[in-house]
């Protein structure tokens, strides 16, 4: 295992002292930008990638930005999505609470919260694809 | 594609905890085996699972971010956290040997002649070789920024010199220290002061060797262009950790060697 790494190593030095020119020059790896590191935008991949494209659209798919509180008023609840038919709301009511207000909310009519009566509205969607 | 509506990294079942609660078990039954019975057959069995479950277990975190793009903000924070967290409990451990040492010698026992450092003891020459030490662990705390701030503006060739010149300067502190070791006219037996000094500078030692191992991970993994300009969180989590060995060597030099002599 550890001749393994240390072949690995060795080719590794030999391909970075090979990827200078003939004149000593450091050659700029095709794909990498300016110095050869490479960007996220090059080379992020998976779920990190589909974030960062999403984002770059002003888009939020997997819900890491807190939710955009709406009036809560009957007609303009805050509208809660979810993959099932209930998920937990936490309602702070006041900015700088130091309590959080926790209580299922069940798919179809809205609900109020307990202590200032804002209005949370499931919606049903599908998992982010 | 994912089947999670969060950006969180949900990791797949792993046999690598176990393997290395199971090495844990094995050296500490190993070191006692060695203490009382004079076999070291099953420390070596523990070093060894251990190592095998390190190098399994960080080289799957590096197929799961790297290659598999699972490590997303959100997760890159907790390990930020994690890191933080760890360091911290090593300074905490750190500690407890300050403690010990400033116990000793701040009220030096009639024993050791009332006075710090204790008869019979001649200290080493904090103006000699530890203030070398000193010096190369400082300067290797800029080059590893020159890496960093090399890395961060795409500048690859410059990355891999500095964090070079980095992982030399802490092999040269681990040489020199070693070289001291050998020619100290005191050893660890000697006293409260042999024990306070080699126990301390030894595990920062100890933290040298880990701290240039994963650096020198961090410098394969540059060679094999893993890092971006923007997500890099191995080698942030590596400057940190030798940042804060230098910071441990600068209160051992001014507590130890130099108040201390």
């Amino acid at each position: 295992m550890a001749s393994r790494l240390l072949r690995g190593a060795g080719m590794l030095a030999a391909q970075a002292l090979r990827a200078r020119g003939p004149s000593g020059a450091a050659a700029v790896r095709s794909m990498a930008s300016g110095g050869g590191v490479p960007t996220d935008e090059e080379q992020a991949t998976g779920l990190e990638r589909e974030i960062m494209l999403a984002a770059k659209k002003g888009l939020d798919p997997y819900n890491i930005l807190a939710p955009k509180g709406a009036s809560g008023t009957r007609e303009d609840p805050n509208l809660v999505p979810s993959i099932s038919n209930k998920r937990i709301v936490g309602c702070i009511c006041e900015e700088d609470n130091t309590s959080v207000v926790w209580f299922w909310l069940h798919k179809g009519e809205a609900q109020r919260c307990p202590r200032c009566g804002a209005h949370y509205k499931l919606m049903p969607q599908q998992l982010a694809h | 594609m994912t089947h999670q509506s969060h950006a969180y990294h949900m990791v797949k079942p792993s046999p690598w905890p176990l393997t290395g609660a199971l090495s844990a078990l094995l050296m500490t039954s190993g070191l006692a085996m060695w203490f009382h019975f004079h076999s070291t057959t099953l420390l070596m069995l523990g070093l060894l699972t251990n190592m095998l479950t390190m190098y399994q277990w960080w080289r799957d975190v590096m197929r799961e971010s790297t290659y598999q793009g699972h490590h997303t903000l959100p997760v890159q924070k907790g390990l930020r956290y994690g890191m933080i967290l760890f360091i911290t409990s090593e300074v905490f451990f750190f500690a407890g040997f300050f403690w010990a040492f400033y116990h000793s010698s701040l009220a030096p026992t009639p024993q050791l002649g009332a006075h710090w450092p204790p008869t019979g003891i001649t200290p080493l020459n904090p103006l000699e070789v530890p203030l070398l030490n000193t010096s190369v662990l400082l300067a290797s705390g800029v080059s590893i920024t020159w890496a960093h701030h090399s890395l961060m503006e795409n500048n690859r060739n410059q990355m891999i010199q500095a964090l070079l010149i980095t992982i030399l300067l802490g092999l040269y502190f681990t040489l020199l220290q070693a070289s001291e070791y050998f020619e100290a006219p005191f050893t660890i037996s000697d006293g409260i002061y042999g024990s306070t000094f080699f126990v301390a500078t030894g595990f920062h030692g100890l933290h040298v060797i880990i701290g240039s191992t994963f650096l020198t991970i961090c410098l394969i993994r540059q060679l094999m262009f893993h890092f971006t300009s923007k997500h890099h969180f191995g080698f942030e989590a590596a400057a940190w950790y030798w940042h804060f060995v230098d910071v441990v060597w600068l209160f051992l030099y001014v507590s130890i060697y130099w108040w201390g002599s």
